[in-house]
């Protein structure tokens, strides 16, 4: 086994088994009295557990690289496997997603409003008691819902935050032959497998409170509001040892205004609500095709037809995601379970491939002819949420939230189901493949080798599509759209899709393995090889109609914008926390640094770091400082065009060559990227998407300026607080933001 | 605002739950603290990466389920950036090699009327490897007939032998061989019959 390996072998001695989980019982009593706020990091840091620098010392008895006393010199204790019990990989059907209900915006109580409802009600005396506003939203005009009237909501959906229960409404959108079987009238409890233990309430926290993940299918020209309630419990310490109950959900990567992306510091607590507004609109609606007369800038009506908008169509998008984006605890959220799929629905991207009028690009979906659906087709159109979990030895939930180099599960699962099969006929598929992990990367392949047709990146169809028999390395949060041709097997057939990149700690990948070694069952990363089985199960009973055309969507034109700016952002460990606001600053190992001066700060959302000039658009330099690690960085708000890695336009990849809102800069790398800066204003992030890095503290706020009444200059940074949210001042202005 | 809402709030140094902690803190770095290195540095990484470059002309061939033996010809670029980790002693330096396909022509068909051309298209492979004196690359690739689109495509293995100089990281000799991908029920690719061109 390796020096630095993060997992023990099954293999390994009893002895060093009981030792790693004696280890990770002693830190389990740390980070749970530090998740739960009885202990702060500083104070650990008194107590000589972490370096100065926030790093958890590698003690024998507390970190998985402290040395093992049951081994050769400098080998690391090591985590204990998770246990598996009775399940075997490969014997549950993968569940699809569970479609979130659409709602008219009628059936909601209260109805949305434009400025948050500050509506007063009792506030738990866990959370200080007296009274507050219902809606967590901060109040006025500038977090109001940006062109609230031009785009009012047209449908709702009213979920919410909570913990583990049984699903008895479960809706896949599509026929049961579709879903492997599954029967969506059977109650699904929250477990990754029959053969695995239900998760504890406090352990799992999902949006709805179950499992499969959540899908929200939308369209163009029709906006969104998505009320989230926050159903968590009122005491911190329900938390299961990790997660904390406030929240704040980002639709990554949604073009819409500030208030409604999940803004890390605009999180809300326990009993209240935040309504989300998703206008769904193409980037440049206030610039290009303005009269709305482009039938390829459009959504599809429930007749077949389009409903033509204004905004460039070149800028539409496909696959995003939504996840809880707050402040400092962003893994630990995700991990636990809150993460969903949002799909998009467009003119040109259809979700219906027998659709035929000279727009839609009829990629594989399914029939309008058969479902009766004119779009949104889910039956050949599937969402992957890939994600490596760990668990305890009662099979519960288990994370480290110590280790800031990024956390490592060592169990694979797809939609939350450990490493299932899924019936497939012998036609095309499109993969919509998220990368849900806290820190880990993969690099898809199917087991035979065989091709893979990759359209879109980061949600963005490709200006052309690409061929590729192993994807490229996929960061966290990262989304690749494939589709793969299951014609060339024969009924009984099984294929695989296998994991290549291999990992020694949440670093980076240490070695991309080939197909065969990845299936040779050598690799010391337990998360190596097989992950999902497709069986080939029948033919299709209709002729397989979809198509994958030559020309997807070509990139946006932006040779006629000229570069207002250009800035530098460098991603370091050993960042310098230069300012110390108990709740908008956090320190730990890794920061961000500005235009080359001076130094590389820990995350502070009271902080502007950049105030590009609303209607303008810049080029940004992302860098990464070191060679010992990778970072996935994601820019909010825009899609962005790649220009060049280290220094090269031809070092782009050509899957690499639309829009994308998320770089692994690779180690010691750069990217050179250009975004415009219109449609809507408020306050963004930037940040490091190895959430393990974002929450420790490599996240920067940036802001658009000039974005008209009401936006000031600078921001107020909000205050959230159950009693209500308040304001106050940046705490910090780089010199270089405006 | 409450100061027990602050995401980072801090109970009294002396609550019974803390002084249990503490306890149990004490007892871990008595009788576990060995190792008392840090997991990492806290310094940024400015080790400056080396690139290096090698253009290999690939000539091959192998067998198509229809159309029989395609013969490859083209250059392969082979990219490779190695990078050190200064923050730790124990992780060995990388190198990030890019493959460049898309040079590759293939060709079937002896007649003008039977001849047939293919493409691997905008092909790349990407991969991370640990910096070693020589590392064996098998990669897959795609190919398709450059009158279809790439729903067609089949794969080709290539096999790369890559030499490296340990010292400067430098990418100092490479061959490839081209052989079959094989698609079998057991789905496991593995090559059959390889040929080496340089």
């Amino acid at each position: 086994m390796s020096d630095r390996n993060f997992f023990l072998s099954p293999k390994a001695s009893k002895a060093r088994l009981r030792e790693a989980e004696q280890a990770r019982k002693e830190r389990w009593d740390i980070l749970k009295a530090q998740s739960q706020g009885q202990v702060s990091r500083r104070d650990l840091i008194k107590m000589g557990l972490f370096t100065s620098a926030g790093l958890m010392l590698p003690i024998s008895g507390l970190s998985p690289f402290g040395r093992s006393a049951f081994a050769s010199s400098n080998i690391p204790t090591g985590l204990p496997p998770s246990p598996l019990f009775t399940a075997t990989p490969f014997s549950q059907a993968m569940p699809r997603f569970d479609i979130f209900p659409r709602i008219p915006v009628s059936a909601l109580t209260p109805a949305p409003t434009a400025q948050a409802n500050t509506t007063q009600q009792p506030v738990d005396p866990a959370l200080g008691g007296g009274t507050g506003p219902i809606e967590g939203r901060p109040p006025g005009p500038i977090w109001a819902h940006q062109q609230f009237n031009l785009l009012p909501p047209a449908i709702a959906v009213d979920a919410s935050v909570e913990g583990a229960k049984v699903n008895t409404t479960y809706n896949p959108g599509v026929p049961s032959l579709q879903n492997s079987g599954i029967n969506p009238a059977t109650p699904i409890p929250p477990r990754f497998h029959p053969n695995l233990p239900d998760q504890n309430v406090d352990k799992f926290w999902t949006y709805n409170g179950s499992i499969p993940p959540k899908l929200m299918q939308v369209r163009y020209g029709e906006p969104v509001l998505f009320r989230l309630h926050n159903r968590l419990s009122v005491f911190q310490n329900q938390n299961g040892g990790f997660g904390i109950h406030t929240i704040s959900t980002h639709e990554h990567n949604g073009h819409h205004g500030a208030e409604n992306d999940g803004f890390t510091g605009a999180y809300f607590f326990p009993n209240q609500f935040y309504d989300y507004h998703y206008p769904i609109v193409l980037a440049g609606r206030n610039s290009i095709n303005t009269t709305a007369t482009d039938a390829r800038a459009s959504g599809p009506t429930d007749a077949g037809g389009l409903m033509k908008i204004p905004g460039d169509w070149h800028e539409t998008m496909s696959t995003h995601w939504f996840h809880d984006h707050m402040f400092s605890f962003t893994a630990q959220n995700v991990y636990k379970g809150i993460a969903g799929m949002f799909n998009i629905y467009s003119g040109l991207d259809r979700g219906a491939e027998d659709i035929i009028d000279g727009v839609n690009l009829r990629l594989p979906s399914g029939r309008a002819s058969v479902s009766g659906k004119s779009w949104g087709n889910l039956d050949y159109d599937v969402n992957l949420m890939i994600a490596d979990k760990a668990w305890d030895a009662n099979g519960q939930l288990a994370m480290d939230i110590f280790e800031f180099d990024g956390f490592l599960g060592d169990v694979m699962t797809v939609n939350l189901a450990y490493k299932p099969y899924m019936e497939v006929e012998r036609r095309k598929y499109r993969f919509r493949i998220l990368n849900a992990s806290v820190s880990r990367f993969f690099k898809i392949a199917l087991s035979d080798g065989s091709p893979m047709i990759q359209i879109a990146n980061d949600g963005n169809l490709l200006p052309n599509p690409v061929v590729l028999t192993q994807l490229d390395d996929q960061g966290i949060a990262e989304r690749y759209d494939i589709v793969i041709d299951f014609s060339r097997y024969s009924v009984g057939q099984t294929v695989w899709m296998v994991n290549l990149a291999e990992h020694q700690d949440g670093r980076r990948v240490s070695k991309d393995l080939s197909i065969s070694e990845a299936l040779s069952g050598n690799s010391d990363d337990p998360c190596i090889g097989k992950f999902l089985e497709f069986r080939i199960a029948r033919d299709p009973a209709q002729p397989d109609i979809s198509q994958v055309p030559s020309t997807l969507i070509p990139n946006p034109d932006l040779s006629n914008i000229p570069v207002a700016r250009e800035r530098v952002f460098e991603f370091n460990s050993g960042a310098n926390q230069t300012t110390n606001d108990p709740i908008t600053s956090f320190f730990g190992p890794w920061g961000i640094k500005t235009d080359n001066q001076g130094g590389t700060l820990a995350a502070d959302f009271g902080r502007i770091s950049a105030a590009p000039k609303f209607g303008t658009r810049e080029v940004w330099t992302l860098r990464n400082g070191g060679g010992g690690w990778d970072h996935p960085i994601h820019i909010h708000f825009e899609e962005c065009q790649t220009l060049s890695r280290d220094g090269s336009a031809s070092k782009v990849p050509a899957w690499e060559r639309g829009r994308k809102d998320v770089w692994r800069l690779k180690p010691s790398g750069e990217v050179k990227i250009t975004l415009q800066f219109r449609d809507f204003g408020g306050m963004f992030m930037e940040h490091c998407h190895n959430t393990m890095h974002e929450d420790n503290a490599m996240l920067l706020r940036w802001e658009i300026n000039g974005a008209g009444t009401p936006f000031l200059n600078p921001l107020p940074t909000p205050i959230p607080s159950p009693q209500g949210v308040t304001f106050m001042a940046p705490d910090d202005i780089l010199p270089t933001a405006f | 605002m409450n100061t027990q809402l602050n995401i980072k709030a801090r109970r009294s140094f002396f609550s019974p739950s803390f002084v249990t902690l503490l306890m149990g803190v004490f007892v871990v770095l008595v009788l576990g603290g060995s190792s008392i290195q840090a997991q990492t540095t806290t310094t940024t990484d400015t080790a400056a990466p080396v690139d290096s470059s090698l253009t290999i002309a690939a000539k091959g061939s192998f067998s198509d389920p229809t159309a029989g033996t395609i013969t490859v010809n083209g250059n392969v670029i082979i990219s490779a950036r190695k990078v050190v980790d200064n923050t730790s002693t124990t992780t060995p330096a990388i190198v990030m090699i890019d493959f460049d396909f898309s040079q590759l022509k293939g060709t079937s068909g002896s007649t003008k009327s039977t001849l047939k051309t293919y493409v691997t298209g905008d092909n790349q492979a990407s991969e991370i490897r640990p910096l070693q004196a020589s590392d064996t690359i098998i990669v897959t690739v795609p190919y398709y007939e450059s009158t279809k689109d790439v729903l067609s495509a089949r794969t080709m293995l290539v096999n790369a032998t890559l030499k490296f100089d340990t010292t400067t990281g430098k990418l100092a000799a490479a061959s490839i061989s081209v052989g079959n991908n094989v698609v079998t029920s057991a789905a496991v690719g593995t090559t059959t019959t390889t040929t080496t061109i340089q």
